[in-house]
């Protein structure tokens, strides 16, 4: 179990860095969504991976669970501000964000 | 987990009225302001009976069972989202979709009051999450390019923090085995070894502080104020992002402070964070130039008072923290509903559009003035209570430097927020600004209670003393 546990580890923070790599060096607005989805998809494998060494998964499958809904609101969030940023200024370029000043 | 069952109609009430909205005031908008009003102000004065009871007056607080901290927290939260949801009743009369912003407010004061009576850190995050998506919606409600450009660079910057906080929480989940905070502190105090519960609680603290904008994370914070509308933005900067970033940061120190001498350099960093906060954010209010980011900047500094103290976190230093938590909420919903005020009279938010406006809007005028001098923390005034009581306990604590430094960067923030007030009310009226009249009564209402509650918590500091010693301070060692 313990073998598998740092395995599973090595890829849950090459997941979360790849994520974080994605949101740090892309312009676009979705890419950088794409990117946040990435990061919290390792934190989601890495709750799992605790459960299943603690043998605690029922209290992991829950969280994961409702880690599940909270971020899809959020995504439809997300969604919804990009949506209705592009109607308004037609790009979704993050460096066209910078109206507010002074 | 809630902690205790009778603080959860605080949190119930504002969200079934939430639901109620959209169909009660389907035909007659207007109705849609009267009901958020109604409940808010049946909440506050039923959170205010059981603070203020005489029977507790006469026993100095010692008869309150409940949380301390989470009571006057609520206390708090309803205040200011009732003196908002007042003033955005008058201010935004023909906007389309009122209704939906009421729900909005109500869902946040409702998520709020989850986070500061929860018991632990998964309940914790999934409050914050809901709290974040009400304020994304909020901060664009009103469909302008600026509300989505600040929404945008809200959810951008904040977002990464939940996913720090959740990381957290596995490896909680993996040292701790809970995630309740009671069971952390009786896990410390029988001596396990602290060194990976410590990892996993500061991985959550470095969350926390993102969310609550100190500054190495602030770049979010002038933007999102200034673009929200108005009213959003004094609800966003006095209480939204208080409670869900430096609430927990208070919370985390309480529980780290039970680590002494291994979370040291936890406790030596967040210091420093809040020591850089204060000087940023009082040398970038000097220079803005804008209203309501000059109010963002100044709020990141008076938020850095609050994570110092919560830094060095002996009893009196979290006492001075909740303190000045309360009244940094108070003069920012005054500093950000007159900014509301003054964008609608002179139809400007740059300071050098604005001058002399001390005879045309004398309340306006007087309130701004009060307010800036207890954030600057002038005697007679709530804001100098609490400051004392930082610096006081930073001098106690050993770390005299950073007394020093706070009380040098106070006069700073003096000179920057006097300056403001010279140029936006006193001196000669500009010609944009020659026809400015007054606010409506109604907008001057929730500005002027404010105001007088600034007074007033000054005044009566000797009650409010013994209110945070005997729930906050006496029941802080384990």
């Amino acid at each position: 179990m313990t073998g598998y546990f740092a395995l599973d580890w090595y890829f849950i923070t090459l997941i979360f860095f790849a994520g974080m790599y994605c949101m740090l060096v892309s312009r676009s607005l979705i890419r950088q969504l794409i990117g946040l989805e990435i990061m919290s998809k390792s934190c989601l494998l890495g709750i799992i991976s605790t459960g299943a060494l603690t043998n605690n998964l029922a209290l992991s499958q829950a969280l994961i669970i409702m880690m599940i809904v909270i971020e899809a609101v959020v995504v439809a969030v997300g969604l919804s501000l990009l949506v209705k940023n592009y109607r308004l200024t037609g790009s979704i370029d993050i460096w066209s964000l910078d109206n507010l000043k002074g | 987990m809630i902690n205790d069952a009778g603080l959860l109609a605080y949190q119930l009430i504002p969200l079934f009225t939430a639901v109620l909205i959209p169909f009660a005031a389907r035909r007659k908008p207007g109705f849609s302001a009267i009901l958020a009003n109604a409940a808010l102000l049946a909440g506050l004065i039923n959170i205010g009976y059981a603070l203020l009871k005489p029977a507790n007056l006469a026993a100095s607080f010692a008869n309150i069972k409940e949380d301390g901290f989470s009571l006057l927290m609520i206390f708090t939260i309803y205040l200011v989202a009732l003196c908002v949801t007042f003033f955005s009743a008058w201010f935004m009369e023909d906007r389309p979709n009122r209704a939906a912003y009421y729900c909005l407010i109500l869902t946040s004061v409702s998520a709020m009051c989850g986070i500061v009576t929860t018991g632990d850190f998964f309940t914790l995050y999934i409050f914050v999450e809901a709290l974040a998506i009400t304020s994304f919606a909020l901060i664009a409600s009103d469909d302008s390019a600026a509300g989505l450009e600040g929404a945008l660079k809200y959810f951008l910057l904040t977002c990464p923090a939940s996913l720090f906080i959740l990381f957290g929480i596995a490896f909680l989940m993996l040292t701790a085995g809970t995630f309740s905070f009671e069971n952390i502190k009786v896990l410390i105090a029988s001596g396990v070894p602290a060194g990976a519960v410590v990892f996993a609680v500061s991985l959550i603290l470095l969350g926390f502080l993102i969310k609550s904008g100190v500054v190495p994370f602030h770049a979010w914070t002038p933007d999102a104020c200034q673009g929200a509308p108005a009213p959003v933005s004094a609800y966003l900067a006095a209480i939204v992002t208080k409670i869900s970033g430096v609430y927990a940061v208070i919370r985390i120190a309480i529980m780290l402070r039970l680590f002494e001498i291994k979370s040291y350099h936890t406790s030596e960093l967040l210091m420093f964070l809040g020591m850089l906060s204060i000087i940023v954010g009082a040398l970038a209010a000097l220079k803005a130039k804008e209203f309501k980011r000059m109010l963002a900047f100044s709020s990141i500094s008076q938020t850095g008072y609050i994570v110092l103290a919560a830094g060095i976190g002996t009893p009196l230093a979290i006492l001075g923290a909740v303190f000045h938590l309360v009244n940094h909420a108070v003069f920012n919903t005054v500093l950000f509903l007159n900014s509301a005020s003054l964008e609608k009279a002179a139809g400007a938010g740059e300071m050098r559009r604005l001058a002399g406006l001390e005879h045309a809007m004398p309340w306006t005028s007087w309130t701004s003035l009060i307010a800036f001098l207890s954030m600057a923390g002038i005697p007679p005034l709530a804001g100098f209570w609490s400051k004392l009581i930082i610096i006081l306990a930073l001098w106690d604590g050993g770390a005299e430097v950073y007394a020093v430094l706070a009380l040098l960067f106070s006069a700073v923030t003096l000179a920057g927020l006097l300056a403001t007030q010279k140029k936006i009310f006193f001196g000669k009226a500009t010609e944009a600004c020659a026809n400015v009249r007054e606010a409506r009564p109604a907008l001057l209402a929730p500005v002027v209670a404010m105001s007088v509650l600034i007074i007033a918590l000054g005044v009566f500091f000797p009650y409010i003393y013994s209110y945070l010693i005997e729930t906050i301070a006496a029941r802080l060692i384990l």
